[in-house]
């Protein structure tokens, strides 16, 4: 399985995957960083703040960027309330 | 031997325990010992290495519900319920030990004492469950991190394998995201947090503990849910 680096880019700065993730495809990765967007702006949202102005670069094994995800694609925020 | 911290063993007891358990099997890293639903004769008590209790959702997501070190027995409760409600995985290579259930029903017998300590041992598995589900369900992703490093620091210093600051982990941020509930891009930014804020630093495979009275006032973690005492059981 190839190997995937999931960098973390937003409020706090850059955390770099040092780890990488085995993964079957390009398409496994994207769904990886939706994963981890909300994963992380969840946690956000419970201290009380949400920063949808991060992102996710995706590189290969060689360090070779493949995609970017940003926070905003992950998550879809609306208003309908009951009305 | 784990038990000894929380209980007197006799030398008959220990011999009559060591004389049940069958010789040592090595197995690899990321293998599926036991699966959920199996029926189960035997117990297996963990010798080396890192184990996980576990469940896999119909996603593919796994939960990682206990983290089993050396001393561990991982599935003494298949003694009473005879089969498991969850899996068993090997971590990283491990050595393991299985006890029949017709031996350890025959030691129960002929050792009630020696009884009460295995039944004892499933009550502690029981108490870092629940630790883990407050955990889970009201700290926030770093709070829980660093309750679960703390917990890790004080059962592998137990049998021995921690030292004061510092301890082996050689496990994966997938892995410790599947304990934690989180991603495993998330569980590495909140390492990067915890190391920031100079209370430990996760690194191949070890975990480094700088300031262990902040990391376990961020966890509010404090080890009596580990009864670590020593009483007649």
């Amino acid at each position: 399985m190839p190997r995937f680096y999931l960098h973390l880019i937003n409020g706090s700065g850059i955390t770099r995957d040092h780890e990488g993730l085995d993964l079957p495809d390009i398409a496994a990765a994207r769904h990886e960083a939706l994963s981890a967007i909300r994963s992380i702006l969840k946690d956000e949202l419970s201290h009380g703040w949400l920063d949808l102005g991060g992102r996710i670069s995706v590189h290969d094994d060689n360090g070779n960027f493949l995609l970017e995800v940003s926070f905003a694609e992950a998550v879809d925020i609306r208003s309908k309330g009951i009305g | 031997m784990k038990l000894r911290q929380r209980d007197d063993v006799s030398a008959e007891e220990e011999k009559a325990l060591r004389a049940i358990i069958q010789p040592p099997q090595h197995i690899g890293a990321r293998r599926v010992v036991i699966r959920e639903g199996e029926p189960l004769n035997r117990s297996t008590l963990l010798c080396e290495g890192l184990m996980g209790r576990f469940k896999d959702m119909r996603d593919g997501e796994r939960q990682i519900s206990e983290l089993h070190v050396p001393g561990d027995f991982l599935d003494l409760h298949s003694f009473t319920l005879k089969r498991i409600d969850h899996g068993i995985v090997t971590l990283t290579d491990c050595v393991m030990c299985a006890a029949s259930h017709e031996a350890l029903n025959g030691l129960t017998e002929d050792f009630p004492h020696l009884g009460r300590l295995l039944w004892m041992t499933t009550n502690l598995d029981a108490a870092i469950h629940r630790a883990l589900t407050v955990s889970l369900g009201r700290r926030d992703s770093v709070s829980r991190t660093a309750h679960l490093l703390c917990e890790l620091h004080v059962r592998l210093g137990v049998v021995g394998m921690a030292e004061e600051d510092e301890y082996p982990l050689p496990l994966t941020q997938t892995d410790l995201a599947e304990c934690m509930g989180l991603s495993a891009v998330h569980m590495n930014r909140v390492l990067r947090d915890l190391r920031e804020r100079k209370l430990a630093t996760f690194r191949r495979g070890r975990v480094h503990i700088h300031d262990l009275a902040g990391l376990r006032w961020l966890a509010e973690f404090t080890p009596e849910y580990l009864f670590l005492e020593k009483k007649p059981r």
